[in-house]
């Protein structure tokens, strides 16, 4: 059995925190461990923080939908926006984050650190453009058996 | 986000205390670099009631260090919570960082680079 909810925000960044407390809470239906969680909360505040920036330059006004699916198993997060694609082939492009060196402050910030966090915390991530919607798909294995019964 | 400050001998402690996400970064990066710009460039950010942030919130960080390091200072971190210390891991930045767990350590590492600048 799948559960899913549906969730839809304003593309304003103080809007963030009420998708991350509804799905703080989902996980905590499942047998999710508090590092697991976490790094389910950094990816799916990534990838809202994409959306506002990136897709909307940062105006408020438009539409963020969520909708995680919570299967026995797996745990699904689909981010869609209506606002400027993103080039699916950066999802490729970037691997891992550059070797930071102390020595030389150039090499502290990078750009695209968003995608990687995403990439490192999700077990699978995939961008698609369809009719001008934007969905970022992104999934994990839920470890430890079955969620908890309703 | 709430942040408190104390002067321990010229030693900034700055205290952060919620979330640090792209909602709060530019306030507190701001109220951060001023603390910098008003003080000798050494700082501690003690983040143990910190129990989120994200990649805005860890640029806020870089900022300040990159700040404190113009004025010939340092920011090292005191106190990361879980969350925290495996976003800076991730992100491989516990090699740009000084990170503590000890207050007094961390005050001993900016006395240290003190004398030695």
């Amino acid at each position: 059995m799948i559960r899913t909810l549906h969730l839809k925000i304003d593309s304003r960044s103080e809007c963030i925190e009420l998708v991350s407390n509804a799905v703080r809470g989902l996980c905590r239906l499942t047998r999710l461990t508090t590092p697991d969680l976490a790094g389910i909360e950094l990816a799916l505040v990534e990838a809202i923080n994409n959306a506002i920036e990136h897709a909307y330059h940062g105006e408020p006004g438009h539409p963020v939908m969520v909708t995680i699916d919570l299967a026995q198993d797996r745990l699904s997060v689909r981010i869609h926006d209506r606002g400027t694609p993103m080039d699916p082939r950066q999802l490729d492009q970037i691997s891992e984050l550059a070797e930071p060196d102390p020595a030389d402050p150039n090499t502290w910030s990078h750009r695209g650190r968003g995608l990687i966090l995403i990439k490192s915390c999700m077990e699978t991530v995939e961008y698609r453009t369809d009719q001008g919607l934007n969905t970022l798909i992104m999934s994990r294995p839920i470890h430890g058996g079955s969620p908890k019964p309703a | 986000m709430v942040l408190t400050h104390c002067s321990l001998e010229g030693i900034d402690l700055v205290t952060l205390n919620g979330r640090l996400v792209m909602a709060d970064a530019p306030p507190v990066r701001q109220q951060l670099l001023d603390r910098i710009a008003q003080g000798n460039g050494r700082m501690i950010l003690d983040l143990g009631q910190v129990g989120f942030m994200d990649s805005s919130g860890l640029s806020v960080l870089v900022s300040v260090f990159k700040a404190a390091r113009l004025k010939q200072g340092d920011v090292v971190l005191l106190n990361l919570t879980p969350a925290v210390r495996s976003l800076i891991e991730l992100t491989r930045l516990q090699q740009v960082f000084a990170i503590f767990e000890d207050e007094t350590a961390a005050v001993a590492r900016l006395r240290q680079a003190d004398a030695a600048g």
